[in-house]
């Protein structure tokens, strides 16, 4: 008889009762459409100008497309990104903090954390030609004032992930090792 | 609040511990045994070891009124150990019927049956046949999609719960015609014939359940996942969504097991190596307070652990200073894998046991 190695075999392969869906894991979330997230990153937009930072913030890590394909959830990234490269690092803090205290708001937090995450895995992507690519449809705003720390972060240079870990610095001291496992964990992904 | 009691048994993993009802007995796994410790004075010694899995025993579960030990492994199988009269631990083997490792054990609380989860993706509730004197299991199976991790009864013994890798904490019934009698309808259900699901709940970010628990009423089911959260389920009636669903995350690493100690409060303990009270009810639960709480350690003791600290003793002195550097604050100096009740009624518990990855029982005060 040839020589079959039965331990690699996959029994469960055969077994009908082992159909095991993803989406079966994770919380349904609501489809969200383009049109909807880039109302979201208009209306963000127009709160940078207005130079409210904070409310831009909390404005988009309240509608984290968490049912969108890929091009709605890049869009909203950039969204963020955004947001996040324009305000000061001595501002970051204090801005946490008010949105920890908020309604929801270690959900929120924990949002944010998904965000430096997503920003930070793919500024390592952003070398490889072809990856960043999806940057389309997004006009770099200056927002006022923030622009010495607003480093465009598409821009793949060095300065976009050190406003991320600056941020991500903060997020840890405010809502702990929790933040982190929970970005592991979570099956909604953004 | 009185000091814990710390019993450095061994420098190996215990996965599960159980205590006899009056404290006097400890039943620890250690790999392929279960050793058994006996209180003598303020210490305890082992006096004695159940041999007969040939693989890693993941759980052990006393019964408190008739001392019936039982225990699951990975190799599959399940033992009920019995004290004969001559003072020697006989085994009975229990056909699980499963083709992947047992990971948790628990009897029922009226002692009649017990429940082994596996990663078989079934649970099997086992009873006890006279006719054929033989334990004999039957199959939970629906909907269960992965590894159940935990096993937890409601205080009238006909209710399940099991907290599964598939992001679920389910309800079942696990009623067993000619063992059980028809219980009293709850909000869970009314009527409970064998694998009815009363109840399947997923938290929010769809962490893997650690540990389940029914609160001492049975009322409200609390359940621990990997997202570092407690969740507290409170059902309504039959059939019907739940009336709560509380999540509280934490700032912590996640929990590998709960305790209710009072309808209204529960101890939760994990990778961080300390247990940890939620308070609240229905309208919401919170964070309360630590026990052996590393920051309050750390003040009294002012041990310097940085970097820079070390290599300032290095400059100073040729060498560090003591191993002290490296030990936890905490009592555990590893993940404590299970929390049980140690001293109290169901409901009132004022002392609870944890046992650790690092080879410790520790008994707490509330």
């Amino acid at each position: 008889m040839a020589q079959v190695n039965w331990r690699l075999i996959d029994v469960d392969a055969l077994d009908p009762d082992n159909a095991f869906p993803a989406d079966l894991l994770t919380p349904q979330s609501p489809p969200v459409s383009l049109s909807e997230i880039q109302g979201i990153a208009q209306h963000c937009r127009q709160a940078l100008q207005r130079g409210d930072q904070e409310g831009a913030l909390k404005d988009a890590l309240s509608y984290p497309p968490y049912g969108g394909d890929e091009q709605v959830k890049e869009l909203h990234l950039q969204t963020v990104l955004e947001i996040l490269s324009s305000i000061k690092q001595a501002e970051m803090s204090p801005i946490l903090q008010r949105l920890h205290s908020g309604p929801e708001g270690s959900e929120t937090v924990d949002v944010l954390m998904k965000y430096l995450y997503k920003g930070m895995a793919r500024h390592n992507a952003g070398s490889t030609p072809g990856v960043s690519t999806h940057a389309t449809g997004v006009s770099t705003v200056s927002g006022q004032g923030g622009r010495e720390y607003g480093v465009a972060p598409s821009r793949g240079d060095g300065g976009g992930m050190s406003v991320l870990l600056s941020w991500h610095e903060k997020v840890v001291d405010l809502a702990g090792t929790g933040a982190i496992v929970r970005v592991m964990t979570d099956r909604r992904t953004v | 609040m009185s000091a814990a009691e710390v019993n450095l048994l061994f420098h190996q993993r215990i996965a599960d511990h159980s205590f006899s009802a009056d404290g006097q007995l400890l039943a620890v796994t250690r790999d392929s045994r279960v050793q058994l410790y006996k209180r003598s004075g303020k210490t305890l010694a082992l006096s004695d070891e159940l041999t007969g899995h040939d693989k890693t025993i993941t759980a052990v579960d006393i019964a408190p009124n008739s001392g019936k030990i039982v225990t699951c492994s990975q190799d599959r199988n399940a033992y009920v150990w019995e004290l004969s009269p001559t003072g020697e631990w006989k085994p009975t083997l229990v056909l699980l019927r499963i083709n992947r490792a047992a990971t948790s054990v628990r009897w029922s609380p009226d002692e009649t049956k017990f429940a082994v989860g596996s990663g078989a993706r079934v649970i099997s509730v086992c009873y006890f046949e006279s006719e054929n004197d033989w334990w004999v299991s039957k199959h939970l199976k629906k909907p269960i999609r992965s590894t159940i991790l935990s096993v937890a009864w409601h205080p009238n013994s006909v209710l399940l719960a099991a907290g599964s890798a598939d992001a679920h904490a389910r309800v079942f019934s696990a009623f067993i015609k000619g063992v059980d009698q028809r219980p009293a309808p709850t909000a869970w259900g009314e009527r409970l014939p064998f694998n009815t699901v009363c109840g399947e709940f997923q938290n929010r970010s769809g962490g893997w359940v650690h540990d389940v628990a029914f609160s001492p009423s049975g009322n409200a089911l609390g359940f621990v996942a990997h997202d570092s959260s407690v969740t507290v389920v409170y059902p309504s009636a039959p059939e019907q969504p739940p009336k709560a669903v509380i999540t509280v995350t934490t700032a912590g690493l996640p929990f590998t097991s709960l305790l209710w100690s009072r309808e209204d409060q529960i101890i939760a303990a994990g990778h961080d190596c300390h247990p940890m009270v939620f308070e609240g009810s229905e309208d919401g639960w919170q964070w309360a307070r630590n026990i052996d709480d590393p920051k309050k350690a750390a003040l009294g003791e002012e041990k310097e652990t940085s970097a820079l600290n070390m290599f300032r003793q290095m400059d100073l002195r040729g060498k560090t200073t003591s191993s002290e550097d490296s030990s936890l604050k905490t009592i555990h100096q590893n993940t404590i894998t299970k929390i049980r009740a140690y001293e109290g009624q169901p409901g009132a518990i004022t002392k609870f046991s944890t046992s650790g990855v690092d080879g410790r029982v520790v008994i707490f005060s509330v």
